[in-house]
């Protein structure tokens, strides 16, 4: 009989992955208990059918193999590069951006195709770690709704074209000295595009540049601004911390930020052997990853952060400071961050988010002041990104209301669709007389502007940009463009009134000023090295002295807004590795929902996936409610990024837009209501996808508390005869942020198909590693697990036993080997798989060999086809290439010569693979340590992957610590 | 209804009785003739089939694809003794060994033959900055991921898979590319390998002694025996 998942032990606390799961619904207990919930949706005589059609498949099957290959055409190169080595891939250091910051990365190229970013290891803020973003921006340069030519109103022209009406309206321009000409730019950190906008305010004195922020970069720098008197960069020095405590600021979140945040945090965690090197403490309304890794998690409504960081500022001895009235959970939670502070001055940081506002931030700062934590975990330093004295978007709309503009050009930005719907951008725009739009893609702004001038991708351009911490990266192309597109810098030297620039010309210009006599080699080095070193100056500002008034605290409900966990602000929609990316914490795919608190839905009635309506002000939204376990009571979180209509193919028509509701005046906290409407969806969600049936599946483990000694257990079969090599893996839970990194890795290297949201819904997504997340505990205030679950590479591995044309071995290294040419689909694997890590081609989801899509598939990886079984190899091909390397030298393997797509990718170092044999290996290490762990160890499978236990840092541990 | 009951069971009998026999005299002789046909059938198939899987046609073996240029490796291999590694340069390197560039041709050919009408193509290929288009002889499947490098690193000579080159007019498969040809050797490389100077010669003749010697040059090569027949070392 099978076992059903109730089955947790009466000691344990009750494990559970989504809100339907403690309802115990008959209905979901079928659900979960298909090996595929479609096959159960199947009729009777549906089954009949599609049985009948299997067997003629069978018999058909055997003759597909007696296909004869053919003769290709193989072309040599006319003049072959002397460094190419045909068949191997190169290395080239660029970067690509995030809200105008660098992410810098190597670009691995085969065939000059690139196929795959990772972060650049010599980088100093990331050190070679990378994010979903990184990960997923080789697609975007292949993304075949790309603008390919330039436009105006919609009609095919030339740069030729492009260029005269440029060149007449500069003389227009000059007439007046640019009045009326506005330049419109999201975050720019490059110096070459700063010194162009300088260069060109100087020529047309008149003309004015405005920033359009949509991830709340302004928003930050304003609170800066209001609490030390001038817009600043704040920097968390996180691997110094002993102590975090953060007023719902998720800094392990998505963002520019998140590789640095997520390396230091780690690293602190990491500090000692025995104990978690850092305790996390965090106020949330809305459930992130940076909570879900609190040891003190408190759940507060957006709107009491102001008090909270009062209440703070107070019990460490801010002056001025007066007591807020605190609910007893606040106050607790007070106490216990305060003396945490108190023990660890000078190594602790108290950081606050958007939904704080200024209020909180002046108090944050003052905290960090008083406590010594300023210069030495909180770093300040001068704005990384311009461009400076800029005006805002509301200023610009309100100028051309009033027909002062009449000329608008806009860079890469898409504010008719990014923008707070209260403001009207795109109606706005369409009342300028000339408007140039600067994008990647003809999206909803290039669309309303008169001109859109398509721009190169980061992978296609000479550019420049610089990291969060100030540090400059050259960009150089590592493809030739392959649509008739110019980079940013050339229609800045065009509006400068140059005549076909060249790519490289500005971003030469710029550095020949700062690198002088030496420019030749200093170039060259900073071309090959990926940046140029030198991170901006630290500087010492004191908080402001004035006071703020936090906003009023009575009526609706409060309404958060957030970027999207994996589209961000909705540039990254028409990328389908980043839909398809179960967003952290809701699993969700392929849309953005209205996040509410389990209490507010029973108010409501509503269950997820049921539409509700949001209403701001007069403007109102509808989109699907999902249920968040651990949500402030009154908040409600709305993510951008969806609702997009000119995205492309992939992006158009999903989710809805948030930005329609979002308010100028505060974009970021808002009062509403919401209504419950009688419609609902299907979202496509995988929290309850590939169900492990066991217990104990994602363990904790209190310091000092003497881990249960690995059980050698007795087995029928004879131990798995090992080679030089025995590979395995360990992932660390206590590192793991949730943040997908490592999925998206997986997805590039291994030439991962997207399937859609109707097969998501289905349960037939095909990421080889998912991050399964779990909670505890009460569904109103619950624990968060995260654990990434990549094939285990049984030693005694269910599956091999179980294919009946072996298809799947066990190399002589303990590799469990699927062969898709031999794999006839019979799923029998996949049925006998008790960690669910096997997928299932259901359709033949390869990109067609003509499109450019498929131009970023790996070639070292074969790309599947319909009908066969594929898991997680741990990278073979990086194993063979690695044998290979050191086989035509003779030697030994050394430890970390092979470095998995997932392990390569992850901010916190939380998985390391290698070789169980040599036992100096960093990954013999952790087996041998106290945290370690072998998921469902009570099967017998003796798998090679396995992981060490999170961190329980509770009160008691706290004490033992001293 | 009670006569039915009586002459029911009678009739029936007396049925029996005039039944004719089911089973002919020879019906064992076609029984029999059915299952060796059948059997025969059986085999004689899967040999046609294999047969056939093998058979030149399937393989591609000993066919001469039409080429742009003519070229011959026994002229440039064979006569002219070039050494192999002179245009397949990236063969110790890469997985590839890598179809000559243009230039590389032209490093003789602008000297001698500058005006060969068969040439034409190469000189065009030079002044367009286009690629020569030839035809592939030595492919594998899609889902073979071959390395050059390694194998001519451990030992494996250019002509254990190509076959005498040098002496061929026109290029051909020498050996059919199966799975069989492949693992044969993987299984137990020592009587494949010679020593690195021999590498790229055609006429080399292992010694008497050739397991030994393959043997100790494995050995020295330091060859992971036993781990070269697992899937993934192949197939990804």
């Amino acid at each position: 009989m099978r076992r059903r998942i109730d089955h947790q032990s009466m000691d344990r606390p009750r494990v559970w992955a989504g809100v339907e799961e403690l309802s115990d619904d008959p209905g979901f207990q079928a659900f979960i208990e298909a090996e595929y919930p479609a096959v159960q949706e199947f009729s009777k005589t549906a089954r009949r059918e599609f049985l009948k059609l299997m067997g003629a498949s069978f018999a058909l099957a055997g003759l597909t193999g007696c296909e004869k290959s053919s003769f290709v055409a193989a072309l040599p190169y006319v003049d072959q590069p002397a460094s190419e080595t045909i068949g191997l891939p190169r290395y080239y250091a660029t970067a690509v951006s995030l809200d105008g910051y660098a992410q810098p990365v190597i670009a691995t190229t085969h065939a000059g195709r690139p196929t795959k970013l990772d972060g650049n290891p010599g980088h100093p803020t990331t050190l070679g770690r990378s994010d979903i973003f990184i990960q997923s921006a080789v697609l975007q340069l292949y993304d075949p709704d790309r603008a390919a030519a330039p436009m105006r109103r919609g009609e095919p022209v030339s740069w030729a074209d492009v260029e005269s009406a440029i060149g007449l309206m500069r003389e227009n321009w000059l007439a007046d000295q640019g009045e009326g000409v506005r330049l419109l730019l999201g975050p720019t950190t490059s110096p070459t595009l700063l010194r162009q906008i300088a260069a060109f305010l100087k020529q047309f004195s008149k003309a004015r540049v405005h920033l359009h922020s949509t991830a709340g970069l302004d928003a930050r720098r304003q609170i800066t601004a209001a609490s030390y008197g001038q817009p600043l960069d704040q920097h968390y020095v996180l691997a110094n911390c002993d102590v975090v405590v953060s007023l719902d600021d998720d800094f392990l979140g998505p963002g520019p930020d998140q590789v640095r945040n997520a390396l230091g945090w780690s690293q602190s965690r990491r500090r000692y052997s025995d104990r978690p090197g850092n305790r996390l403490f965090m106020a949330e309304s809305v459930p992130s990853a940076t909570g879900a890794l609190a040891v003190h998690r408190l759940i507060a409504d957006a709107r009491r952060m102001p008090a909270l960081a009062e209440a703070l500022a107070e019990s460490v001895g801010v002056a001025g400071a007066s007591r807020p009235e605190l609910t007893d959970a606040e106050g607790r939670w007070i106490a216990r961050a305060a003396a945490a502070c108190k023990e660890r001055p000078g190594r602790s940081l108290i950081v606050s988010g958007l939904s704080g506002g200024a209020a909180a931030g002046l108090w944050v700062a003052r905290i960090n002041q008083q406590i010594g934590n300023a210069g030495q975990t909180l770093k300040l330093t001068a704005p990384i990104s311009g461009p400076a004295n800029a005006g805002t978007l509301a200023e610009l709309v309100s100028d051309i209301d009033s027909g002062r503009v009449n000329s608008l050009v806009i860079f890469d930005g898409n504010p008719a669709y990014g923008a707070p719907g209260d403001l009207g951008v795109g109606e706005a725009i369409t009342r300028v007389r000339s408007s140039i739009h600067l994008g990647l893609q003809r999206d909803e702004t290039g669309a309303l502007c008169e001109w859109q001038l398509p721009l190169a991708h980061a992978l296609e351009s000479w550019s420049d940009a610089r990291a969060v911490d100030g540090t400059a990266t050259i960009l150089q192309p590592v493809i030739s463009p392959f649509y008739d597109v110019r980079t940013a810098h050339q229609i800045a030297a065009m509006l400068l009134g140059e005549v076909d620039p060249a790519a490289d010309a500005a971003v030469r210009e710029t550095w020949r000023a700062s690198f002088g006599d030496a420019f030749d080699t200093r170039w060259k080095q900073a071309l090959h090295d990926g940046f140029v070193e030198g991170a901006e100056p630290s500087i010492t500002a004191s908080p402001a002295s004035n006071f703020i008034a936090p906003p009023g605290t009575t009526g609706d409900l409060d309404i958060v807004f957030r970027p999207d966990p994996t589209v961000w602000d909705g540039q990254f929609a028409n990328i389908g590795w980043l839909q398809e990316l179960p967003k952290t914490l809701t699993t969700v795919t392929w849309s953005n929902v209205v996040a509410v608190s389990p209490a507010l839905a029973k108010r409501l009635a509503a269950s997820n996936g049921d539409h509700v309506e949001v209403k701001i002000g007069e403007r109102r939204v509808s989109g699907p409610v999902w249920i968040m376990p651990g949500q402030a009571d009154n908040t409600v979180a709305l993510f951008l990024g969806y609702g997009r209509t000119r995205a492309g193919r992939v992006g158009n028509d999903l989710g809805y837009n948030a930005y329609h509701v979002q308010a100028t005046a505060d974009p970021w906290l808002a009062r509403g209501s919401l209504r419950k409407l009688d419609t609902s969806e299907d979202l496509a969600v995988t929290q309850l996808h590939h169900r492990l049936e066991g217990f104990d599946l994602a363990r904790e483990v209190s310091p000092g508390q003497a881990e249960r000694a690995p059980s050698d257990q007795a087995s029928l079969y004879a131990p798995w005869p090992s080679s030089k090599n025995a590979w395995g893996m360990v992932i660390d839970l206590d590192s793991c942020i949730g943040c997908n990194a490592c999925v998206a890795a997986c997805t590039a290297e291994n030439n991962v198909p997207v399937v859609g949201a109707d097969q998501v819904r289905v349960g037939r997504e095909m990421h080889w590693l998912r991050i399964a997340r779990y909670y505890t505990g009460d569904i109103a205030e619950p624990r968060s697990f995260f654990e990434p679950v990549p094939c285990m590479h049984c030693e005694d591995a269910p599956c091999e036993m179980g294919c009946p044309v072996h298809a799947t071995t066990h190399s002589p290294e303990g590799v469990n080997q699927m062969v898709y040419n031999r794999c006839i689909g019979t799923r029998t694997c996949s049925s006998y798989c008790p960690y669910k890590v096997r997928r299932f081609n259901f359709f033949d989801y390869r990109a067609p060999g003509d499109s450019s899509e498929h131009a970023a598939h790996n070639p070292d990886v074969t790309v599947r086809s319909r009908g066969v079984m594929e898991k997680c190899t741990y990278c073979t091909q990086r194993i063979e290439a690695a044998h290979v390397a050191a086989d035509k030298e003779n030697r030994p393997l050394r430890d970390g010569e092979v470095i998995t797509a997932c392990q390569q990718a992850c901010p916190t170092k939380a998985i390391v693979f290698g070789d169980i044999n040599d036992p100096n290996s960093e990954v013999s290490r952790l087996k041998r340590s106290s945290r370690h762990y072998v998921l469902l160890e009570e099967l017998g499978t003796r798998p090679r992957t396995t992981y060490l236990a999170r961190w329980r840092d509770d009160d008691d541990a706290e004490s033992r610590q001293g | 209804m009670r006569d039915v009951k009586i002459v029911a069971p009678i009739a029936r009998h007396r049925g029996a009785a005039r039944m004719v026999q089911l089973f002919s005299p020879v019906a064992d002789t076609w029984l029999r003739l059915f299952l060796i046909g059948g059997l025969s059938l059986a085999g004689g198939g899967t040999v046609a089939v294999v047969g056939f899987a093998r058979s030149a046609y399937m393989t591609d073996t000993d066919v001469r694809p039409r080429q742009p240029v003519p070229f011959s490796h026994r002229h440039h291999a064979g006569e002219l003794g070039i050494d192999c590694r002179y245009c397949h340069s990236n063969v110790e390197v890469g997985p590839s060994a890598g179809l000559p560039p243009t230039e590389t041709c032209m490093t003789c050919h602008s000297e001698i033959w500058t005006n060969a009408k068969m040439l034409e193509p190469v000189r065009q290929s030079l002044a367009n900055n286009t690629p020569i288009q030839w035809t592939r002889v030595a492919k594998l499947p899609d889902y073979v991921f071959f390395r050059h490098d390694i194998h001519i690193a451990k030992g494996v000579g250019c002509e254990t898979c190509h076959g005498r080159i040098d002496q061929m007019a026109l290029t051909y498969r020498a050996k059919a590319f199966t799975m069989e040809f492949c693992i044969d050797c993987h299984r137990g490389p020592a009587p494949h390998l010679r020593p690195p100077d021999y590498i790229t010669d055609m006429a080399w003749k292992p010694t008497s002694d050739a397991r030994k010697e393959g043997e100790e040059i494995a050995a020295h090569e330091g060859i992971r025996f036993g781990e070269l027949t697992h899937c993934y070392v192949c197939h990804r």
